[in-house]
């Protein structure tokens, strides 16, 4: 396809080739063999033609197996087809001058060859034929020699010239022909270069040709191939075309539906949307006035926000002023006041000499007043002697007037109801009952009613802790005041720990005496000693300690901060103590005293069990017990500081209760039954005086009757007077005396 | 640089700024413009940018009312560097240190007739390359050097000096010179013409009168040519060596010894292409290479390391030196023989063909114009049977005759990888057309077969055209369908016109 390349090598081949003389090598003229080769080439190629569409046609027909081929696939194949055989034939066409070349040439060598030959043949034959003439005229010139007659020496010498020319002559004559042959080979040369030239031409007229016939061909071709791709367009054009209109119709139909459905969408839409906008139109109106409203009211607001602000300010400002002012009158006062520091300094030094002064002349008093605080102590303590003796004598006093008053009482109260009944069941006629009062049964002064003592709770205690040995399960209920919310048995565990951690609370005369005694026995005159011992009086006091023990067991491990507690208490209460030392003494003594007492009482016998009871772990550690107790007792200490004014308020109240006891002795005869007893007693009076008109009457009637019977009578008036002066005005009697 | 270039920019605006002063002495404005130039200035020297901007201003004034000024007369800094720049580039070539925009611009301004000294290492651009070659030589086929503008430039400047050197009188180092600046961009030397030494002009005109002292004077070792040892020696990328010894476009001077190739430029070149380990092309046409040149030559090629091709045609070389050609064909990785136009007869054929019988790597050989006879062909078809590698083969205008014939047709029908066959202008006649028809009716992997001139009947050869035919088809199809790429239309055909 590349012309220039294909020409240079040509060229090149062409020009170097030793052309010979030959036929001319155009394809449709002179040249037979070129001709032939032509009218072969144009055959073969027709053929090849006719070849090639039958393969064409069975490559298309496998095509088409394949896919289903286009035209402008065809034509495409076709055309391919129809170029390379063009091309083929291009080619050797082209190529046929050098193939003609290059067979001249070998006809040439062949020929040359042959020429070569019979020149050589030729060269030697002459070469022979002189060498046998100069054979000769060497002979001769030998026989020369042997002449000594000149005429027959210059004979030999002209013979001998002649044959040297004749020889020279036949040598020239051979180059000449030799030279001949050259120029004509000269010639020959000269005729081939232009043969060649002619050639070259030739071929470059060819090539050209072929380039412009492939071009004129691959124009056409291409344009064949345009035009079956146009007519392919064409008809998938049209048909697509179809195919879109078709489409087109749908899609238009389909619009206009669409469209009408749309269209009534839309008037939907619109009318929702005029009833939305009116809506919101009235929503909006709403809402503006409302915020109208607000704003206003914010406005106001703002306003009174602003005035208060201003207020503030102008106060904010009168208050810098004052403030001002005060800054500067604080300046002064400060001046002053520092003046005046140094003259309370100084003021302050003179009272500090005078101090000293002063705490001499107090120390000495205070140790004059101490020892009379001593000697009065004393003199209080007597009195106190005194006065316990007194408020027991007072005490016996006051209950042997009670009961006197009280069987007074009673006895009035007894003839009361005695006259009530006889005028019930007399005068009304209705059963009486008498009326059952508390009082009626109380004896002696209501103040003596006294409060259980610990140890008496104790032996509660044990009994039901005993009973509740007995009958496992039994209800707790019955245990009475202790709190509900400790359990009798806890209390006893309590209890026993007690008993047994504190036995050094226990004379050790006591303990020995115990020895023989019954556990429960044993346990109850032990707590009595250990109560003694630690001031637990009354039944609260008891309660006290459980209560405390349990709360201890609660805040078992704040147990720490229970001991510094303890401590501070026990510096808080040292200065009591002492104080109060002495008051406590006694009381423990009369405990003591009391204990020795009961110690006499329980000593009854029993014996002494060996004491085992397990310490309850859950409660609290035997260990602690102590401690529970160093803090109960100081806890203890405080309350009982004012025991003894308690006391009296409580015999004081009892005065109150005694009142009202009085009041009630009195009163018991209700009210209404001394209504009643009124109205009775004025009917009885209005018929006494009828009856004493009566009387009058029958009196007067009667007066000689009763005259008559008067000795009678005065007799049996005297019989009867022990009795009338029992009862003093017996109705009965009088009912009686009548009816005789 | 810059230092030189500023003087003269300086002067033209205050020139025109003092002829103008007279006749607008008020300037009020200020513009963009003006105080760019002044800032360059001011890198000139304190001095200049101090008396700078009144002018300027008034400049601008005058340029306002000037209707045919324009800000374009008024070349850029840059543009002015890289005239000056292209104006000195022979004294002071700066390529490498410019921006790429600038490089290109200063490049589009080089004259193409630059000193190679200058120019060779220095500049690799194409364009100026395809400049300067374009000026030189009208035609240029620039894919016949690789498709590179500077390789095609030095490679035909080097061919164009080695075409004229003239031994003894031409200085060596105008070549020599050349060495260092094209050693990189030489792949391929094609010199079609070496002149000989010339002799006094006096003697010269003596010798075209007599013929036979020209002669005489061949004989002398003074004809020696060009010594191309020092000049391959120094090309490190050379790949291509092709040669004739002889003189073109002679005319009536034509004398016998303007083509000889003497022993001394033999062993010379011998010792030239054994040192070029990248040569892969070797030819040498046209130069009379007789059997012992051949040998001496192929001699210095054997076990060469590189060579693909060699090219011996047009030459005189007989049985010796295509035997020696078919022990380098052992001894090589030669792809391509070309031994067209020889000498070679029976012998060498033989000698060849046992050669061929075993070789792996011959693609391509060639053999036309020489006198095998039967008694190379056959051998030549012996060898064929067994050789598994060479595609094309030349025995055109050998005197072949029937009996080849018959052994290629039993070739062709076990042959696979044979695709071209030429057996033009030979006798191989009517019988031996009809054996050969047969043969190719059972191959199916040639696509060329030249009968033309040899003899045989129309039918056969139209027959055969027929078979070719069909294997070209389906050599196209097998070249398709691997990458199912639609019929381009000139698949194979052109390629198989050569020939």
């Amino acid at each position: 396809m590349n012309p220039s390349g294909s020409m240079g090598v040509l060229e090149q081949t062409e020009e170097e080739r030793l052309s010979t003389p030959n036929l001319e090598p155009s394809v449709y003229s002179d040249n037979p063999q070129e001709r032939i080769q032509a009218r072969r080439l144009r055959i073969a190629a027709r053929l090849e033609a006719r070849r090639r569409e039958a393969l064409g046609e069975y490559i298309d027909g496998k095509k088409e197996s394949e896919e289903d081929q286009s035209k402008s696939y065809k034509q495409k194949e076709e055309s391919r087809l129809k170029l390379s055989k063009l091309l083929l034939c291009g080619t050797e066409l082209v190529t046929n001058i050098q193939v003609a070349a290059d067979i001249r040439e070998i006809h040439r060598r062949v020929e040359e060859e042959e020429i070569k030959r019979q020149r050589i043949e030729k060269l030697e034959n002459e070469v022979k034929n002189s060498q046998d003439k100069f054979d000769e005229i060497t002979t001769k010139w030998e026989e020369g020699k042997q002449k000594h007659i000149p005429q027959d020496l210059w004979e030999i010498l002209n013979t001998q010239q002649l044959h040297c020319a004749g020889l020279i002559e036949d040598k020239n004559k051979l180059i000449n022909e030799l030279q001949q042959e050259l120029k004509v080979k000269d010639d020959q040369y000269v005729k081939d270069l232009k043969k060649q030239s002619d050639d070259i031409c030739l071929l470059l007229e060819r090539m050209e040709e072929q380039v412009k016939d492939i071009m004129k061909s691959f124009r056409q071709e291409l344009s064949h191939i345009e035009k079956a791709f146009e007519l392919e367009r064409q008809e998938l054009l049209t048909s697509n075309k179809k195919k879109w209109e078709r489409a087109l119709q749908n899609h238009n139909s389909k619009e206009l539906e669409y469209l009408i459905n749309r269209i009534k969408k839309v008037e939907d839409y619109e009318k929702q949307l005029n009833k939305q906008r009116i809506w919101d139109c009235e929503e909006y109106n709403m809402i503006k006035i409302k915020l109208e409203q607000d704003v206003q009211i914010l406005e106001q607001q703002l306003q009174q926000m602003k005035a208060t602000y201003q207020l503030n300010q102008e106060k904010l400002e009168y208050n810098f002023q004052v403030l001002k002012k005060r800054d500067e009158e604080s300046t002064v006062i400060k001046s002053q006041q520092k003046r005046k520091i140094n003259r309370l300094h100084d003021v302050l030094n003179n009272l500090r000499s005078k101090y000293a002064k002063q705490v001499k002349q107090f120390q000495e008093e205070n140790h004059s007043l101490t020892s009379e605080y001593k000697r009065l102590v004393l003199q209080f303590k007597e009195l106190q002697r005194a006065m316990r003796h007194f408020a027991i004598i007072d005490d016996e006093k006051f209950r042997e007037i009670w009961l006197m008053n009280e069987e007074e009482a009673k006895g009035l109260i007894d003839r009361a109801f005695d006259v009530d009944r006889i005028i019930h069941i007399q005068h009304l006629g209705l059963p009486w009952t008498a009326p059952d009062f508390w009082f009626l049964k109380n004896v002696g002064p209501i103040s003596q009613q006294q409060q259980k003592t610990a140890t008496q709770i104790v032996e509660e205690v044990l009994k039901q802790a005993d009973e509740e040995g007995l009958e496992e399960g039994a209800s707790e209920s019955s245990y009475l005041d202790l709190p509900k919310q400790i359990s009798a048995k806890t209390t006893r565990k309590i209890l026993m720990l007690l008993c047994d951690e504190s036995g050094f609370l226990i004379e050790s005369k006591l303990l020995s005496l115990l020895l023989p005694l019954e556990k429960n026995e044993c346990y109850l005159l032990r707590l009595d000693a250990i109560f003694s011992a630690l001031g637990i009086e009354s039944e609260d006091d008891l309660y006290k300690l459980v209560k405390f023990f349990l709360e201890y067991r609660a805040h078992h491990l704040s147990a720490s901060q229970i001991s510094p507690w303890t401590q501070a208490n026990l510096e808080r209460s040292s200065l009591m103590e002492k104080s109060l030392m002495s008051e406590w003494d006694l009381e423990q003594e009369q405990e003591a005293e009391s204990l020795l007492e009961g110690e006499e009482e329980s000593s009854v016998g029993g014996e002494q069990e060996e004491e085992e009871a397990p310490p309850s772990p859950k409660l609290i550690h035997p260990n602690e017990v102590l401690k529970v107790l160093e803090a109960f007792v100081m806890g203890l200490r405080k309350p009982r500081n004012f025991r003894a004014p308690v006391r009296m308020t409580k015999s004081k109240r009892d005065n109150s209760k005694d009142s009202e006891y009085w009041k009630a002795l009195a009163t018991v005869i209700p009210s209404s039954t001394q209504n009643l007893w009124d109205a009775l007693y004025t009917a009885l009076e209005k018929y006494h005086l009828v009856l004493t008109q009566r009387a009058k009457l029958l009196t007067e009637n009667n007066s000689l009757e009763q005259q008559n019977s008067e000795l009678q009578l005065l007799l049996q008036q005297y019989l009867h007077s022990k009795i009338n002066s029992e009862l003093q005005i017996p109705p009965t009697h009088v009912f009686r005396v009548p009816t005789k | 640089m810059q230092g030189a270039l500023t003087p003269p920019i300086l002067s033209g605006p205050s020139q025109s700024a003092v002829s103008n002063q007279g006749l607008m002495p008020t300037a009020s404005q200020a513009s963009n413009i003006a105080p760019q130039p002044s800032k360059t200035f001011s890198s000139s020297g304190p001095l200049a940018a101090k008396t700078k901007p009144t002018p300027v201003r008034r400049m601008r004034r005058i340029i306002a009312e000037d209707p045919e000024w324009s800000l374009a007369i008024v070349p850029l800094l840059t543009e002015l560097c890289i005239q000056h720049i292209v104006k000195n580039f022979q004294k002071n070539p700066i390529l490498k240190q410019l921006l790429p925009e600038h490089q290109k611009k200063v490049l589009s301004h080089l004259s193409p007739d630059l000193p190679l000294a200058v120019t060779a290492n220095l500049i690799e651009d194409e364009n100026y390359w395809r400049r300067c070659c374009t000026q030189r030589w009208p035609v240029c086929h620039v894919a016949k050097h690789g498709g590179s503008w500077k390789h095609m430039f030095f490679e035909r400047h080097l061919e164009n000096l080695l075409k004229h050197f003239i031994p003894g009188t031409t200085d060596p180092s105008v070549i020599l010179d050349l060495l260092p600046l094209c050693a990189n961009y030489v792949r391929r030397i094609r010199v079609d013409q070496f002149l000989p030494p010339v002799q006094l002009p006096a003697s010269l005109q003596t010798r075209e009168l007599s013929d036979s002292g020209s002669e005489v004077e061949s004989e002398e070792p003074t004809m020696d040519h060009y010594q191309l040892g020092d000049l391959v020696a120094g090309l490190k990328h050379l790949e291509e060596l092709d040669l004739v010894y002889g003189v073109k476009d002679c005319g009536m001077n034509f004398e016998w010894n303007l083509f000889l190739f003497t022993y001394r430029d033999c062993h010379s070149l011998a010792a030239t292409i054994k040192a070029c380990h990248t040569l892969k092309i070797f030819r040498l046409t046209r130069s009379k290479v007789d059997d012992e040149k051949a040998r001496i030559l192929i001699r210095s090629l054997l076990n060469h390391p590189g060579l693909e091709e060699l090219d011996l045609s047009h030459n005189l070389i007989g049985d010796r030196g295509a035997r020696a050609a078919a022990k380098l064909l052992s001894h090589s990785h030669l792809r391509v023989l070309n031994l067209a136009n020889n000498q070679v007869r029976g012998p060498g054929a033989q000698s060849l063909a046992h050669a061929l019988a075993h070789n792996t790597n011959l693609v391509s050989l060639n053999l036309r114009l020489n006198c095998l006879e039967d008694e190379g062909g056959q051998a030549l078809a012996h060898a064929l049977q067994t050789n598994k590698c060479l595609t094309t083969l030349n025995l055109g205008g050998n005197e072949l005759s029937e009996p080849t014939a018959t052994l290629l047709a039993q070739v062709l029908a076990i042959n696979t990888t044979l695709t071209s066959l030429n057996l033009s202008c030979n006798h191989i006649g009517l019988d031996g057309g009809k054996q050969l028809l047969e043969g190719m009716s059972e191959n199916k992997t040639l696509l060329e077969f030249d009968l033309r001139l040899s003899d045989i009947s129309q039918e056969s050869e139209y027959l055969i055209g027929q078979a070719l035919h069909a294997n070209r088809e389906a050599a196209r199809q097998r070249a398709l369908n691997p990458g199912y790429l639609m019929s381009p239309i000139i698949a194979n055909v052109p390629g198989n016109s050569v020939e």
